[in-house]
């Protein structure tokens, strides 16, 4: 009984802390409509600096508190608003989310390259001490958090729903032109919900820190938040009591799965179910969800739509780029940098586009983000290697059948959801299948997975040669269905749903359908092409596939165009350089990237003064805000002719 | 004076009965009633906030009801998703434009056209990379996927709303009026048996305005059953059998459009003023039938 009381305690504990970070996703929502990736590294950074303050330069406790979360937090996330985020009003849906992305491999990289991994730094409570109650030990430490997370509850609550600012703090997701015109700045409001966010997430951090046994990591420390989502999904992203108790109940029942089930369980099955834990609440919290209700908001697209090669254009290209592939692998073979050979970086580059054109085709097409292709790779690899001993066309043909029912899996809970919703899932699918199975040496074998070259009977892809040959008619094979994809029926349905899905709907088409399908799709391309990168690199291991590489690559392809095949093959490029010329820094750049793109939607290959014009393209001029223009004329000329006819 | 129809009405394409909603604390619509039977163009007005739009939302399947049913001929759709009610025979238009804008106005309407194939058609396939002809043919690079009959048909449905050769266009580029046109030629891609059109009047000029009305009036002798919200009084008035005066989320008034006219409860709902008179009406006589009396019985 002890025993339980105990548990249950340090689960309210960890509840508690939970819900200040997930409080603060909330908050951070409601007021701007951007779901905060970043949250974590934010609380991540929070807690290194307290470390910092505390433990390094034996600053008192208070005043650490007072520079991190009053002066650092507010000011942070007050320049985010302003710097980053303002500027995003009007872009397309995806955009906001690739940003705080970028915002969180960015924090991420600083704090790596400020506080070594290796070093162990472990945080001491605020308060030491404990009492006993009940035959049970308490820390005050404890008491602290669940005392601060429910008085900023109720302070939240309080500001929301008792103050002037909190109603507009409400109402500026819902409709930021009524708000403006009853006097309240969307802006001011938006900053105010950055700045309450990041103080919350900060907070969290700097509470959390003490109970991390084995000090505090900048990954695992990033990604504690994860059950913070699942939180904030409960109370669908508006809803401050319910997030807090569904946090709440989070912490209780992890902790005690813990202490309950685990003990139960094969040994080496324990740490896979703790870090599966966050991913099964969020899922169980999206499955459990109501439908969300299609929305005719009248979004309009104004940017340029990239042009669609023709399947003739497509094919002489295909067919030029086959010939400069043959003269690379005769020219560099045998070239090697940095003791890879060129050829191999170069089947790296096609391996990895085609993991960039299963983003064209999901996120560019129909607007969905993934987040997880690079767990199709590290899946699709996995089963190559494991099918036939490595290397045969049954494993291709396996990975890539495997990656589509597993995409369609984790795709069919969200559908019914705002396209949010499955970035989360993909997010939490990538982290628990990372930590879970990829981290895991009895699954992907302490020296990885040995995969080998392909062996066709008759054929030998043995060679670096031949090898780069193979994967570049790959990527050459994607590259052309999906180009063939986006100029077929089901290529203009997809950029119908991410236009509208209201209007697609009620043309009589099925969104759910849809959405699984290209899923799917995009999730066979990402095992293919998992399959082939482990083809290229012999013996793929434990950190190939993890989630902050994922998220990189998907920051690098839409920074270059993900809407474009040259996009994804240019992200391919760029990751594979930078990964070998700086593998520690790629994360910032790829962040700043993606800050310094902003809302282009088209990205570097949509800039009108770098195109290069194709002598045999007829160039249109690019859509300007007509419509939108001439629709606010519209309205004013019908709320004239109201107040006329009233 | 014809009746309100009652949710019985057997012969009707559209019968809404007795439909709630509440947003919060506030009736977007209580206990609205109407039905609109084929061949007829029925008119759905009211000032700015009076639940049109949202009972549109409720009829094509985007907003569910607190209460009350809708029947699309004798099916019960109240629980249908949007789509399903679609393949039924209902298409609609959106006052705030909702245009698939990264497409062009032809590939707008060939969505709707095609709405009923499925993806993996093969027919289809061959065509994934037509001829040197047809791609010079296209325009700015997108892909005209459809050729052959389609694409015909997708000409012909252009014309018909006033776009000719405007197929081309991406569609967000295009000026309101036009863009609306799209809509409505998107709409009726699908070969709806019901119409719901809300404020296709808006953005167009005078000629293009009697145009759409001669539309309609030709599509509802077609057989089609419309149901218009509209601002533009005069058009209104001069191509609907039947018109339902919406105010405060309650049918206060319905009947011919001279009834209408000359109903107190209208006119007071539009503080006087004096609604426009029916094109070819005799002087208004009757006062027009009062929802609340038959319409709830």
């Amino acid at each position: 009984m002890s025993n339980f009381l105990q548990y249950t305690i340090f689960g309210v504990m960890l509840g508690a802390g939970y819900a200040i970070a997930a409080t603060g996703l909330v908050v951070t929502y409601t007021t701007s409509g951007v779901f905060n990736f970043a949250q974590g590294a934010v609380g991540m950074v929070a807690a290194f600096c307290y470390w910092e303050l505390v433990a390094a330069h034996n600053v008192p406790v208070l005043l650490a508190l007072v520079i991190i979360l009053v002066v650092g937090a507010s000011i942070a996330g007050a320049l985010v608003e302003r710097v980053l985020m303002r500027r995003l009003h009007g872009a397309s849906a995806e955009r906001p989310v690739m940003v705080t992305l970028g915002l969180l491999v960015i924090l991420t990289g600083v704090a790596t390259l400020v506080w070594s991994p290796t070093t162990e730094r472990q945080v001491n409570n605020m308060v030491a001490g404990q009492f006993r109650l009940a035959g049970i030990n308490i820390q005050y430490q404890e008491v602290l958090i669940i005392g601060v997370a429910l008085a900023v509850a109720i302070a939240l609550r309080a500001l929301f729903y008792s103050t002037r600012t909190g109603y507009a703090l409400r109402a500026v997701v819902d409709d930021p032109e009524l708000l403006s015109m009853s006097g309240a700045s969307p802006n001011r409001m938006s900053q105010y919900g950055w700045v309450l966010g990041f103080m919350m997430a900060a907070l969290a951090g700097v509470l959390l820190a003490p109970t991390q046994t084995t000090g505090i990591s900048i990954e695992s420390f990033t990604l504690l938040v994860v059950n913070g989502y699942a939180a904030a999904i409960v109370g669908r992203l508006k809803n401050i009591p319910v997030t807090f108790a569904a946090a709440i109940a989070i912490g209780l029942a992890e902790n005690y799965v813990v202490n309950y089930i685990l003990p139960h369980l094969a040994q080496n099955l324990q740490p896979d179910i703790t870090y599966a834990l966050p991913m099964v609440f969020l899922f169980v919290a999206l499955v459990t969800l109501p439908s969300v209700r299609l929305r005719a908001v009248g979004r309009l697209t104004t940017v340029r739509t990239p042009r669609v090669a023709g399947g003739y254009e497509s094919l002489v290209a295909g067919a030029v780029f086959l010939v400069l592939v043959v003269v690379a692998a005769v020219v560099f073979n045998g070239t090697v940098v940095q003791g890879t050979t060129l050829l191999d970086l170069g089947g790296l580059v096609m391996t990895l586009g085609i993991v960039g054109l299963s983003l064209v085709l999901v996120t560019g097409y129909s607007g969905q983000v993934s987040l997880c292709q690079f767990s199709f790779m590290g899946i699709g690899a996995f089963v190559m290697g494991k099918v036939s001993g490595g290397g045969s066309v049954l494993g291709l043909i396996l990975a890539t059948a495997i990656c589509a029912a597993i995409g369609a899996l984790i795709a069919l809970p969200t559908v019914r959801l705002r396209d949010l919703y499955l970035a989360l899932a993909t997010f939490a699918f990538a982290d628990a299948v990372a930590q879970g199975f990829f981290n895991d040496g009895r699954i992907y074998g302490t020296g990885g997975v040995t995969i080998g070259r392909i062996v066709v009977p008759g054929l030998s892809f043995g060679g670096d040669r031949a090898e780069f040959i193979l994967v570049s008619v790959f990527f050459l094979l994607s590259a052309l269905l999906v180009l063939a994809i986006r100029r077929s029926l089901f290529g203009r349905r997809l950029v119908a749903l991410n236009d509208s899905p209201a209007a697609y709907a009620t043309v009589g088409l099925n969104i759910g359908v849809t959405k699984v399908t290209v899923f799917a799709i995009a999730a066979a391309m990402a095992g293919l092409a998992g399959a082939l990168y482990g083809t290229v690199q012999g013996v793929v291991g434990t950190t190939d596939f993890d989630i902050f590489p994922g998220i990189i690559f998907v920051l690098f392809v839409t920074i270059w165009s993900i809407r474009t095949v040259s996009g994804a093959f240019l992200a391919a490029v760029t990751y594979v350089v930078l990964n070998q010329a700086y593998p520690n820094g790629i994360g910032l750049f790829a962040g700043a990237g993606i800050i310094l793109i902003g809302r282009a939607a088209g990205g570097i290959l949509g800039i009108e003064a770098i195109q290069f014009p194709l002598p045999w393209v007829k160039r249109t001029p690019a859509p300007t805000d007509a419509v939108a223009g001439a629709r606010v004329g519209a309205v004013s000329a019908m709320e004239g002719g109201t107040s006329a006819a009233s | 004076m014809p009746p309100v129809e009652a949710p019985a009405d057997t012969g009707a394409v559209l019968t809404v009965s007795e439909v709630a909603v509440r947003f919060g604390g506030v009736a977007a619509l209580s206990d609205v009633s109407l039905s609109v039977r084929p061949g007829t163009v029925t008119g759905l007005i009211g000032p700015n906030g009076a639940g049109k739009t949202t009972l549109f939302n409720v009829i094509s399947g985007l907003q569910a009801p607190d209460r009350g049913t809708v029947h699309l001929f004798d099916t019960d759709v109240t629980s249908l998703k949007p789509h399903r009610r679609a393949r039924i025979g209902l298409a609609r238009t959106f006052q705030r434009l909702e245009l698939f804008g990264t497409l062009s106005a032809s590939d707008n309407v060939q969505v709707g056209l095609e709405s009923g194939r499925k993806f993996w058609d093969l027919p289809r396939l061959r065509r994934l990379f037509p001829g040197r002809a047809r791609r010079a043919a296209g325009d700015a690079g997108q892909p005209d996927v459809g050729g052959g009959r389609s694409a015909a048909a997708c000409d012909q449905l252009l014309a018909g709303v006033g776009l000719e050769g405007s197929g081309a266009q991406q569609s967000s580029a295009m000026p309101t009026g036009s863009a609306r046109m799209v809509e409505l030629a998107r709409a009726l891609a699908i070969g709806p048996k019901l119409l719901l059109l809300d404020e296709p009047g808006s953005g167009l000029d005078e000629s293009e305005s009697t145009a759409l009305g001669d539309l309609l009036v030709r599509l509802a002798a077609d057989g089609m059953a419309v149901l218009l919200v509209e601002h533009d009084m005069e058009l209104v008035m001069r191509i609907c059998d039947h018109i339902y005066v919406l105010d405060f989320g309650d049918i206060i008034a319905s009947g011919s459009p001279e009834e209408v006219r000359n109903d107190p409860m209208v006119q007071a709902a539009y503080l006087g003023e004096a609604l426009p008179e029916p094109p070819s009406a005799p002087d208004g006589t009757g006062a027009g039938t009062v929802a609340g009396e038959e319409g709830r019985s």
